[in-house]
């Protein structure tokens, strides 16, 4: 009998646009959406002897957040929590993070914490962000991500396995490397070495031309660092504003070269698996209302999220999980979708997701992938959704989605809409 | 519109209008202010006469109103559903206050209907998910029938006093029979999914080629019962469509569907006059009249009619929220009330198509 469930009563009868379908329901402007106001990303960098070899995770992220502040213009007074997801920090990194906010202007009001869901850690901190807002615990918030591999990718990420968990054969999978295991996964599914190769050289020549032409300048944020010149060992002040993974001219035949490099009559090497990167990314996200009432520019709108778990061994067939879930969620269809950010972790495991749900190739990853620019862990699932919305608004599109796999055996996706 | 009369409800939104079975001069509106969001109701009853539409008589409650319901048994009296749960029986005769309160739902009341047949019992419908048999002489009700979910609309079959239908927010119309025994069903008999399409292997086509695969569940607003042919019942809902059925074939999808309303279908009623036309209010501001196809050669096996809208009426500036025919005279009189805090009375025959 109170007057807010009538009143939402009435609003669901009147926003069920179940004779329009699923599409024209997400498109919807409606005031408690949650919309992204700002999003952007540091440049991705190659991992050990890139641009930021010798800047801390925190540093990246607190360069990430200084710039989203700019771009917004929102008072930093008003964010009430931020989620960092980040993967290899030790301690998760919550103490270095709460640190970065303070030193990019957010007051101590404004509360701070890391997630880690592996690989897909940014993706969950905007969607975590985004249910925080939705349940009304908070107003305004910033969903971020960051790693840096070069100063904390090593032997310490995993703990030792028990014996418990060594002895339980599932379990014991969940340590399996990466490499080990798809490689495995692409024989299982046949993925060829050639059209492995063919992939990876198309994200290449895509993030190159893409590069070339400018697309990555609105979501890179420049950030001026300290760097150690490896070969006079002189530390000097540079600035990073480019992806520096994306070489030019690689074909698959260069590719077909390499040795594989996790079995001998393998498929998986360096040039068709994701780049070791540093790099952090973070989205302003508020609802509708909000930002009307702030005078905040809306670029884009969450729309839904799926997490899906899948055998351990087989983690790289987690966005072909994760996507019709997701789909299942806003009852859209494949076709609705203008473009597909799925995480490039290697070929072989984006190339069979893809070709299993049938999305074809030009709707996947336009601007390259990690492959061609790299995948720094906690920070990639936060960098799609600059890509994205960025790349959709240019083309005049509205539906995009963003997935990856994770390790352990998971999928997340979830759909948002330019605006 | 060749004639039209107009009544202004100020600082009340109608909910439901209702022509009086006794008098072609009598009706009576059911009205919230604050569009039954917040605050109280007030019942409208209306005269015509040589100088139009004017109040009588008002009531006011504490709560909003939602819907009413004219006694079969006493011309003067009637019950209205009210937000608090509550059904209030007023009467013509006594003022400010109901002579009887009856008060059993534990939420909002959606829906009153008087039995036609004995006339000795009246149903309500309500959002906590059960609709109650009661008799106007007592207070506590006669029986309770579970539905399990938001229920926004029950009513009797025009031609026999035992069964009751229902039609709720999980898209199905559930009919009762309080001939059988309550047994672990209490006196349920048929449900019938609205969304779905007929069971078998082959879907069927709507009359105009296309194929009919049912849809999403949706929230059904509102039904009623054909006053002719008395297995037929017609809902509309926030899928937008009305659909017709037989109960006999609960399974068998719908004989008919009709597309047009832009959004949510908050009411229909059928005529009393011909046995193939009905009425319609949306939330998209318009009351339609439609013929359901059935009066002619009869549809193709495997296919469903698609109904043919005769009328459209958009004077409303507001939701459309009700909609009744007049019993009386030439056929073809009828009232609608929207949000726009008017009460509109025409013929529809001024607006037909054919």
């Amino acid at each position: 009998m109170g007057a807010l469930d009538r009143l939402q009563s009435l609003g669901n009868q009147l926003s069920s646009a179940v004779g329009t379908g699923g599409k024209a329901k997400i498109l919807e402007k409606n005031p408690d959406d949650i919309v992204v106001t700002a999003c952007l990303r540091t440049a991705i960098t190659k991992g050990g002897k890139g641009q930021f070899k010798d800047t801390p995770a925190a540093d990246l992220m607190a360069g990430a957040l200084t710039a989203i502040i700019q771009r917004s213009g929102i008072n930093p007074s008003l964010v009430e929590d931020i989620a960092v997801g980040t993967v290899l920090a030790p301690g998760g990194g919550a103490t270095e993070m709460r640190a970065a906010a303070l030193v990019a202007g957010f007051p101590e009001t404004t509360a701070v914490r890391t997630l880690n869901r592996q690989c897909s850690s940014g993706l969950q901190a905007c969607v975590d962000v985004a249910n925080q807002i939705r349940t009304g615990m908070i107003e305004v918030g910033i969903g971020a991500g960051v790693e840096s591999m070069s100063t904390q990718y090593g032997p310490g990420a995993v703990t030792e396995f028990s014996d418990l968990l060594e002895n339980h054969s599932e379990a014991a999978n969940c340590k399996v490397p990466m490499g080990v295991l798809s490689e495995a996964m692409a024989k299982d599914r046949g993925v060829s070495r050639a059209s492995q190769d063919a992939f990876a050289a198309a994200s290449f020549q895509k993030a190159v031309k893409a590069q070339a032409d400018g697309l990555f300048k609105e979501e890179i944020v420049p950030l001026k660092v300290k760097f150690e010149d490896p070969k006079s060992g002189e530390t000097k002040e540079i600035v990073v504003d480019r992806d520096d993974g994306i070489r030019d001219g690689v074909t698959a035949e260069s590719l077909g070269k390499i040795r594989a490099a996790f079995a001998k009559d393998g498929s998986i090497h360096a040039g068709n698996a994701s780049q070791v990167s540093d790099g952090a990314a973070a989205v302003l996200l508020m609802k509708r209302s909000t930002a009307e009432k702030l005078g905040q520019t809306i670029i884009g709108k969450f729309v839904a999220a799926s997490i899906v778990g899948v055998k351990p061994l087989l983690m790289g067939i987690g966005p072909w999980k994760a996507i019709p879930k997701v789909f299942e969620l806003t009852g859209i269809t494949k076709d609705d979708v203008d473009i597909y950010e799925i995480n490039e972790a290697f070929a072989s495991q984006c190339l069979w997701c893809a070709n299993e749900l049938g999305i074809p190739q030009e709707k996947i990853n336009p601007k390259g992938g990690a492959i061609a620019f790299g995948h720094p862990l906690g920070c990639t699932g936060a960098r799609q959704v600059s890509t994205l919305l960025y790349e959709l608004k240019r083309r005049g599109q509205q539906v995009g989605v963003t997935s990856m796999c994770v390790g352990t055996g998971m999928g997340m996706a979830a759909v948002w809409v330019a605006e | 519109m060749a004639s039209m009369l107009e009544l202004r409800t100020p600082g009340f939104n109608p909910c439901s209008v209702k022509y009086s079975p006794y008098y072609d001069s009598r009706l009576a509106v059911a009205a919230s202010a604050n569009y039954g969001i917040v605050g109280n109701g007030r019942l409208f009853c209306l005269g015509l006469s040589a100088a139009g539409v004017q109040i009588e008589k008002a009531f006011d409650t504490n709560d909003a109103l939602y819907d009413l319901a004219w006694s079969e048994i006493n011309e003067n009296q009637l019950v209205v559903a009210c937000g608090d749960g509550s059904i209030k029986l007023f009467d013509l005769g006594v003022n400010d206050f109901p002579v009887m309160n009856f008060h059993e739902h534990k939420r909002e009341t959606f829906s009153v209907c008087w039995n036609p047949i004995t006339k000795d019992t009246f149903i309500s419908s309500s959002w906590d998910g059960t609709v109650k048999i009661w008799s106007p002489t007592r207070h506590e009700s006669l029986k309770t029938l579970p539905i399990g979910c938001c229920t926004y609309s029950t009513a009797f079959s025009p031609s026999n006093p035992a069964i009751i239908s229902a039609v709720s927010s999980d898209s199905h119309i559930r009919i009762f029979d309080l001939r059988t025994p309550v047994s672990a069903k209490y006196h349920l008999i048929t449900m019938i999914p609205v969304h779905a399409p007929p069971s078998g292997p082959t879907l069927p086509r709507l009359a105009d080629g296309r194929t009919y695969a049912g849809g999403m569940p949706a929230e059904i607003l509102t039904h009623d019962w054909n006053k002719y042919n008395d297995t037929v019942i017609a809902t509309g809902g926030v899928d937008r469509l009305i659909r017709t059925f037989d109960i006999r074939n609960p399974t068998g999808g719908p004989l008919a569907v009709m597309a047009g309303h832009e959004y949510a279908v908050k009411r229909v009623a059928w005529s009393p006059h011909a046995s193939d036309i009905l009425v319609s209010a949306s939330y998209d501001m318009t009351v339609r009249v439609w013929s359901d196809d059935s009066s002619s050669v009869p549809a193709a096996p495997g296919t469903i009619r698609t109904g043919a809208e005769i009328g459209l009426m958009n004077r409303h500036t507001e939701f459309a929220t009700g909609v009744d025919w007049c019993l009386f005279g030439s056929g073809g009189w009828v009232a609608s009330v929207g949000w726009d805090e008017r009460v509109l009375l025409w013929d529809a025959h001024g607006l037909l198509r054919r």
